[in-house]
């Protein structure tokens, strides 16, 4: 049976360099695909992924183990990212996302992705140009909605765990995904009316 | 919310559209992170977090530690082999030290011991492989010899009843020096 986290942050502490490294094969994929999505840029996200774990072990005496470790990992891990953004964009503010700003999920459009993508979204991701796609729509969402929506669909994080990691309210949790997830399903849904009209593909 | 669900249109198509999003995110960050070869990853953020070397006693340490801690299974097989191995082979290469008998291939001189007032005389045997065999033999009581002055001429008085009888002379009638011949081996107990 694995080693739970809590356990291994334990031995880490005491100077088990092993338990360190199995921490890091664990959540090395989950930690690079997070990076992956908010920077869209795989050397970047490498970079990101490693200075992410370096500073975890870093700052492992500052970890409570009130909340899960993974939680303070994709913490960390996320503010690393927000500031490789804010830094490419050559120190300026994040361009915030309007919440009160409505979104555009009018009648016609509701079932449209699901219906086009059928219950099978492995077999539709398959195709290069879907994938790549997705990274197009993700990079369209603000940054910090892009993270909730990054952890909760690689993570399966829950609303608290979210509220927790990236600590603001549960609302606004609830509210910046609600967004993030109308605004790629908007920009989904376009890319493949428009290629089914051109070639009928990704109907199942 | 099921029964909502299975009622209303609106909302069995935002959940449709839910599922599909999410799936579709989730697999294509999965095919982009497929791509990534994480082999050196994990030994990358190590050399990071380790860059200097803690003392040797300490690494031994935390390298036994670990061994028992994360391999604890192949190291208890890996002991009980090599202490399987030492019971096996330890008997085979203390035999070989002892020796075997004058046959044998090899011999081995244990100890060699000299008895205070033993009269033995060596017998020195080269084998063809370039070995020696030596032969301690006991050497019978020999009567004592006369005394003898330091020119080595004997004392008056002093008489050997046999030396008449046995000792050769020269044309002269003197007595002629003793043949320095090493005293005969006559055997002994083996």
């Amino acid at each position: 049976m694995a080693t739970d986290d809590l356990t291994l942050v334990k031995r880490v502490r005491s100077g088990d360099q092993r338990a360190f490294k199995l921490l890091v094969e664990r959540y090395q994929r989950k930690v690079y695909a997070v990076a992956l999505g908010m920077l869209k840029d795989k050397e970047e996200a490498m970079d990101v992924s490693q200075e992410a774990f370096v500073k975890v072990y870093k700052y492992l005496d500052h970890f409570k183990g009130d909340a899960s470790f993974y939680t303070w990992l994709y913490r960390i891990t996320s503010n690393i990212c927000i500031d490789v953004l804010r830094k490419r964009r050559g120190g300026g503010e994040p361009v915030e996302f309007d919440e009160t700003q409505d979104v555009d999920l009018s009648e016609a459009r509701i079932g449209a992705l699901g219906s086009r993508l059928g219950t099978n979204p492995q077999k539709s991701a398959l195709r290069k140009e879907l994938a790549e796609k997705i990274q197009e729509a993700l990079a369209t969402v603000p940054e910090k909605h892009r993270a909730i929506l990054l952890l909760r669909e690689i993570e399966g994080m829950s609303y608290e765990d979210l509220a927790r990691t990236l600590d603001i309210p549960k609302g606004t949790v609830m509210s910046r995904l609600f967004h993030a997830r109308a605004k790629v399903q908007k920009i989904l849904g376009d890319y493949l009316e428009l290629d089914e009209a051109k070639s009928g593909v990704g109907n199942e | 919310m099921e029964r909502h669900l299975a009622a209303c249109r609106d909302c069995t198509g935002r959940a449709a559209d839910l599922r599909a999003e999410s799936g579709l995110l989730r697999v294509g960050l999965d095919m982009a992170v497929d791509d990534v070869d994480f082999k050196d990853f994990a030994q990358k953020v190590m050399a990071r977090v380790t860059p200097e070397k803690p003392p040797l006693i300490e690494r031994m340490r935390l390298a036994l530690s670990e061994m028992f801690l994360y391999q604890r299974t192949a190291m208890i097989s890996s002991l009980a082999t090599a202490a399987v191995v030492l019971l096996v082979a330890l008997p085979l290469v203390l035999r070989d030290n002892a020796p075997e008998g004058y046959a044998a291939e090899r011999m081995t001189v244990k100890s060699i011991q000299s008895y205070q007032g033993a009269r033995v005389a060596p017998v020195v045997m080269e084998t063809e492989g370039g070995g020696s065999i030596i032969w301690m033999v006991d050497e019978q009581e020999q009567a004592p010899e006369p005394a003898k002055d330091a020119a080595g001429q004997k004392k008056p008085g002093v008489t050997n009843p046999d030396e008449s009888s046995t000792e050769p002379q020269d044309e002269e009638g003197q007595p002629s020096p003793a043949p320095s011949v090493p005293p005969r081996p006559t055997g002994g107990a083996l």
